[in-house]
């Protein structure tokens, strides 16, 4: 720091020492020492003062070598006044006072004697001591604020070591500025700053990741970190093949190959051919210059330039995950999944088949002209009627009570008595058909009647003659009413018939386009019709349309409805089939494209949550389809079982698919004049 | 016997076969990989040793009641059972038929069998006629009545009765039961036509089964109207009740001037299953099982008319028969390949105790031998009667006489299997020793 600083303070010091120098205790003790040595001298010869200044001069500390006389030690003297002695010598013996002199006598004695004033008392070793000259020069000396010895210069001569007056150094020699033990302004303000942009996160005392120092020393260029980051998307070169042993220009005898093999290389195609035919040579020099180096290294010119420098995306993606969660099919048997009953005995494709309602009875119509009547649990033909046509379509009427076959045969509908049940359901299933001659309909329109109701003599049945070929027959279930399609019958293409009453209308006058399919609602006064593009949902009661529902397909093949009457699926002649619920929308819930070729039919367990359908690529679909009386519930589809077996005949598959009505069993139409059932 | 130095097995041969046909029982080392058929020319060299006249037969194997049917070797690892030990092996006549016939022609396909008779075999058939088979060789009887197709039939007599005359039921698709009297003495070239002496009308729709209750006085049928009638057998001429004599009288109006035909109605009538009931069976005097369309099996006490105790099996069901260790297992199949056993006496659980799956098709009739618990036939729709014994899940044997669909199959005379078949044959498999 500042010298000036400490000169001062030393003055201070002194100054203000300077009344009490004489009573202080430090002064005293000086004193002590110089006393102590004079007292020596004082009592007894000078010579001994002389040694004395002699160790003193020796020594740097005469203090130390010479011990006081007491060794009480540094307590009150006052302890002592009343007592003869003054302490205790190193040996342990009290040491006696001296009697004391009087103050007259001191003071004459002081008078008297010359060197008086230099003798001094020491109170603690209870001595007078008498200081030196030369003590009391110093002291005298030292009172006057000087160097204790007299030849010391305290001020002397400086004297400049340092040359710098040639040397054309910067070092000034002016003082010290004060600003450089003032605390710097912009310092702080730097600091401040700094204190900020920690405190607000903008300076981070994280340690820097330590980048990796090793690399690959024989690695390849191209595949660094440092290539990849390049904005524009970098492609390694595709890397040449590396040189094997046989490359080399004196290969191991067995590279080499024959004569008769390199004879035989002609024989191979010539891209089968060996590139490269292994050569032998006694040594480099004679290795010739490589005749295809400048063609090879076009083509790998050329090879990377015409290389298409295009990057696939690839995501990483399960393809399991993709899939809907869908139970297992365990949880969701029975369904029909294997043949155990073939039903033989047709002699054409077989194009319809309707399960009597009990499931004791199939009916299946055919291309043969014949309707047969099988019995399910063993799979015999138990009727045949031959009806001199072919059977489109044939369906049971729903009541156990009524074995009433109505077969659409060639253009026109027939009603037969089935001849199964008691004697008296037969009776009255047969007094049901008997109608007698029709009287002559209103032709006042002058136009075809649209139907006719005749009497069938050879089969004790009905024919309803239609004014068009017929498509379509299905019963309602209420085994009274049924419904006939005509698809090209204008005006007149969707009849209803009541049997009981013989009487037929046409209710639907206008419908948006070619009629395909119609039926009844399983258990309210509901009717669909399917045209090609759209199922139309009526009120019978009302007679007006209530729905719309819009497949989406080019040419609806086959509907049918769910026992629960909301819900509807949809066969297509594209193979697709599709479900609606009514309740959610008049668009498809659900589009399965499940069949590579037509879909014949389409159907649903009455009891049982499944569906199925048919097609003409041989095939039979299973599908779970539950319905849940939950409305906030969307019904559950899951596709069970393909069931094959059929054989293609003139490039038709499955014709038709009928659910047994009790149990969870599929029958399935042919073309190959094979009806087959599909149990659990 | 040449040992096999690498694995040897101890075995002792026991049997409960009468003496000719008893091995020494000292305990010989045996190959271990020996199957049955190896074990078998063992025991019959044995036997020749013992006896030089023996005639070689195929013998079965039982291990802690257990029928082998793999090397021996593979079979005691299987069962966990130790090499160390001399391993008892209980043999017995292998169950397999000697022969089979086929014999008696019918019109139509069989779709009924029973063979409850040593001396007659009876028949239903499609055709509507029930046939008499004295002997498995010519037809005694015809008979006729039915308009449809028999399909199910039983003797209600076990043998001939004193008075030298079978009684006979039949049920058919026609809803009615008929039951038919047949003297035995017959003498004669051509089958004797009979008609029925009894008509039973009160099912709605086709009778799929009959049977006969064990003091032969009721009948019980199961029908496609899903309920089950019980009958009384009398009603024969001599106490006929005034309803069947009325009847009688209507009826003779209309059948004219054929021979009288009583008429019965149904004693009661067990309400309970939903769909057709395929078959019924009659084991105790109190106790009715029945098999149905509803995957179920009933057991129905006949004094209270009331359902006691029932198991759904998941299929849809076509035969039932109640016998094995004390008449009490009751095995059943239907419209899947496998023959379940259920034991209704096993508290807590439903599941089938046995389940032989080794047919491909439908399963159309399974019968308990007579008098062994063990064995069991069963005919299939794949055109296979099998024998099956319940201490191994293989078949004993496969009877493939039948060129189509087997309708029924019955034990007859305790070694022989008969069995029909949609191709219209009869066929017989004798030759079965059952011990």
């Amino acid at each position: 720091m500042g010298h000036s600083d400490g000169e001062h303070q030393l003055e201070g010091d002194d100054l203000s020492a300077d009344d009490a120098s004489w009573s202080d205790g430090v002064w005293s003790e000086d004193d002590d020492e110089g006393s102590g040595s004079g007292s020596g001298s004082g009592s007894g010869s000078g010579s001994d003062a002389d040694s004395d200044e002699a160790a003193a001069e020796e020594s740097d500390s005469s203090e130390d070598e010479v011990a006081p006389r007491n060794t009480v030690g540094d307590v009150p003297l006052e302890w002592y006044k009343e007592e003869e002695h003054i302490g205790y010598d190193i040996d342990g013996r009290k040491i006696k006072k001296r009697d004391r002199e009087g103050r007259i006598e001191a003071y004459l004695k002081n008078a008297d004697d010359a060197k008086n004033w230099r003798k001094i008392y020491d109170e603690y070793n209870d001595e007078e001591v008498q200081i030196t000259k030369e003590e009391a020069k110093i002291i005298s000396r030292l009172l006057k604020g000087k160097t204790p010895h007299g030849n010391v210069d305290p001020y002397p001569d400086y004297v400049d070591w340092f040359e710098y007056e040639d040397k054309g150094h910067p070092l000034s020699s002016a003082p010290e500025p004060k600003r450089r033990f003032v605390p710097s302004k912009w310092e702080q303000k730097k600091v401040v700053k700094l204190v900020r942009a920690i405190r607000n996160g903008w300076i981070k005392f994280d340690k820097p990741k330590e980048e990796n120092n090793l690399y690959l020393l024989w690695g390849d260029e191209t595949d660094t970190a440092e290539n990849k980051r390049h904005g524009l998307s970098y492609i390694p070169a595709p890397k040449p093949n590396l040189p094997g042993h046989e490359e080399s220009y004196n290969p191991s005898v067995e590279f080499i190959p024959t004569q008769e093999e390199i004879d035989s290389y002609q024989l191979m195609y010539e891209e089968d051919r060996p590139k490269f035919i292994p050569k032998r040579f006694e040594c480099l020099r004679s290795v010739p210059a490589y005749e295809k180096a400048l063609r090879e290294g076009f083509d790998r010119c050329l090879d990377l330039y015409l290389c298409p420098r295009t990057r696939k995306k690839r995501i990483n993606i399960d393809p399991e995950s993709l899939k809907p969660k869908l139970p297992s099919k365990k949880d969701l048997r029975p369904y029909p999944k294997t043949c155990y009953l073939e039903f033989k005995g047709h002699m054409g494709p077989v194009t319809s088949i309707s399960v009597e309602i009990t499931g004791q009875w199939l009916a299946s119509g055919s291309c043969d002209g014949t309707i047969r009547v099988w019995e399910v649990e063993t799979g015999r033909c138990a009727k045949v009627w031959n009806v001199g046509g072919d059977v489109r379509r044939i369906a049971w009427n729903p009541l156990p009570e009524r074995p009433i076959l109505a077969a659409i045969v060639g253009h026109d509908l027939l009603l037969i008595n089935a001849e199964v049940g008691s004697e008296e359901v037969q009776m009255r299933a047969k007094e049901l058909l008997k109608i007698d001659e029709m009287a002559p309909q209103d032709n006042t329109d002058g136009k075809k009647p649209a139907v006719r109701w005749m009497k069938h003599e050879k089969l004790d049945g009905i024919t309803l003659i239609h004014h068009k070929a017929v498509s379509n027959v299905e019963w309602h279930f209420k085994g009274d009413y049924f419904t006939t399609v005509v698809p090209s019958g204008d005006t007149r293409a969707v009849l209803l018939h009541q049997l009981t009453k013989k009487h037929s209308h046409h209710p639907f006058r206008k419908l948006p386009g070619l009629p395909v399919a119609a039926t009844f609602h399983p258990t309210q006064k509901m009717f669909f019709v399917a045209t090609k593009k759209f199922v139309q949902v009526y009120d019978l009661q009302k007679a007006q349309l209530v729905k719309k529902l819009e497949s989406g397909f080019r040419e609806i093949s086959s509907i049918s409805i769910h026992p629960g009457g909301d819900n509807v699926i949809v066969g297509s002649k594209d193979g697709k089939l599709c479900w609606f619920d009514t309740d959610l929308s008049t668009r498809p819930y659900k589009a399965l494209k499940i069949h590579s070729k037509d879909i014949t039919n389409v159907t649903f367990h009455r009891k049982y949550p499944l569906f199925a359908s048919s097609s003409e690529d041989c095939t039979a679909y299973v599908c779970h389809g539950m319905v849940y009386s939950d409305l906030n519930q969307n019904p559950l589809i899951v596709p069970l079982e393909i069931l094959r077996g059929h054989s293609s005949s003139d490039g038709r598959g499955v014709l038709d698919c009928k659910f047994h009505p009790k149990q969870p069993w599929l029958f399935t139409a042919g073309a190959d004049s094979v009806i087959r059932l599909y149990c659990d | 016997m040449d040992a096999d130095p690498s694995r040897q097995v101890r075995v002792r041969f026991v049997t409960k076969l009468p003496p000719p046909l008893r091995a020494p029982p000292v305990a010989i080392a045996v190959p271990a990989d020996l199957s049955r058929m190896g074990l078998s020319e063992i025991v019959n060299s044995l036997l020749a040793a013992a006896e030089p006249d023996h005639k070689a037969q195929p013998f079965d194997f039982l291990v802690d009641g257990e029928l082998v049917r793999l090397p021996l070797q593979q079979f005691l690892l299987a069962k966990g059972i130790s090499a160390e030990r001399v391993l008892e092996l209980e043999y017995v006549k292998a169950v397999a038929p000697k022969k089979q016939d086929e014999h008696c022609p019918h019109d139509d396909w069989v779709s009924a069998v029973d063979g409850s008779n040593p001396s007659f075999i009876l028949t239903g058939c499609y055709d509507g006629l029930a046939r008499l088979w004295k002997d498995a060789a010519e037809c005694t009887h015809i008979l006729e009545g039915h308009s449809d197709a028999i399909t199910s039939t039983r003797f209600i007599s076990k043998g001939v009765e004193t008075d030298g005359s079978l009684h006979i039921v039949t049920g058919s698709k026609d809803r009615s039961l008929r039951l038919y009297k047949c003297d035995t003495p017959v003498s004669m070239d051509y089958p004797k036509r009979i008609g029925a002496y009894k008509i039973l009308r009160g099912h709605t729709s086709s009778v799929q089964s009959v049977t006969v209750d064990p003091s032969r006085d009721m009948l019980c049928s199961g029908s496609w109207d899903s309920t089950i009638k019980l009958w009384a057998v009398e009603g024969s001429e001599e106490d006929g009740d005034a309803v069947s004599l009325k009847k009688r009288r209507m009826n003779s109006d209309s059948s004219g001037p054929e021979e009288s035909q009583l008429e019965g109605s149904a004693t009661s009538t067990l309400l309970g299953h939903t769909q057709c009931v395929t078959a019924v069976t009659w084991p105790e005097q109190q106790t009715i099982y029945s098999a149905s369309w509803d995957h179920s099996i009933r057991q129905w006490d006949v004094q209270s008319v009331k359902e006691t105790w029932n198991v759904f099996c998941g299929k849809a069901l076509n035969c039932l028969d109640c016998g094995g260790e004390g008449s009490s297992l009751i095995a059943a199949g239907g419209s899947d390949p496998v023959l379940r056993v259920w034991d209704p006496r096993k508290p807590g659980t439903l599941a089938p105790v046995f389940q032989f799956s080794s047919h491909s098709s439908w399963i159309t009739a399974c019968k308990w031998h007579p008098s062994s618990w063990f064995h069991l036939v069963s005919s299939s729709f794949d055109g296979k009667v099998m024998l099956w014994d319940l201490r191994t899940a293989w078949p004993l044997a496969s009877v493939d006489s039948h060129k189509d669909k087997v309708l029924c199959a019955d034990w007859w005379k305790g070694d022989s299997v008969i069995s029909g078949g949609a191709d219209s044959k009869l066929c017989i498999a004798s030759g079965i020793e059952i011990v």
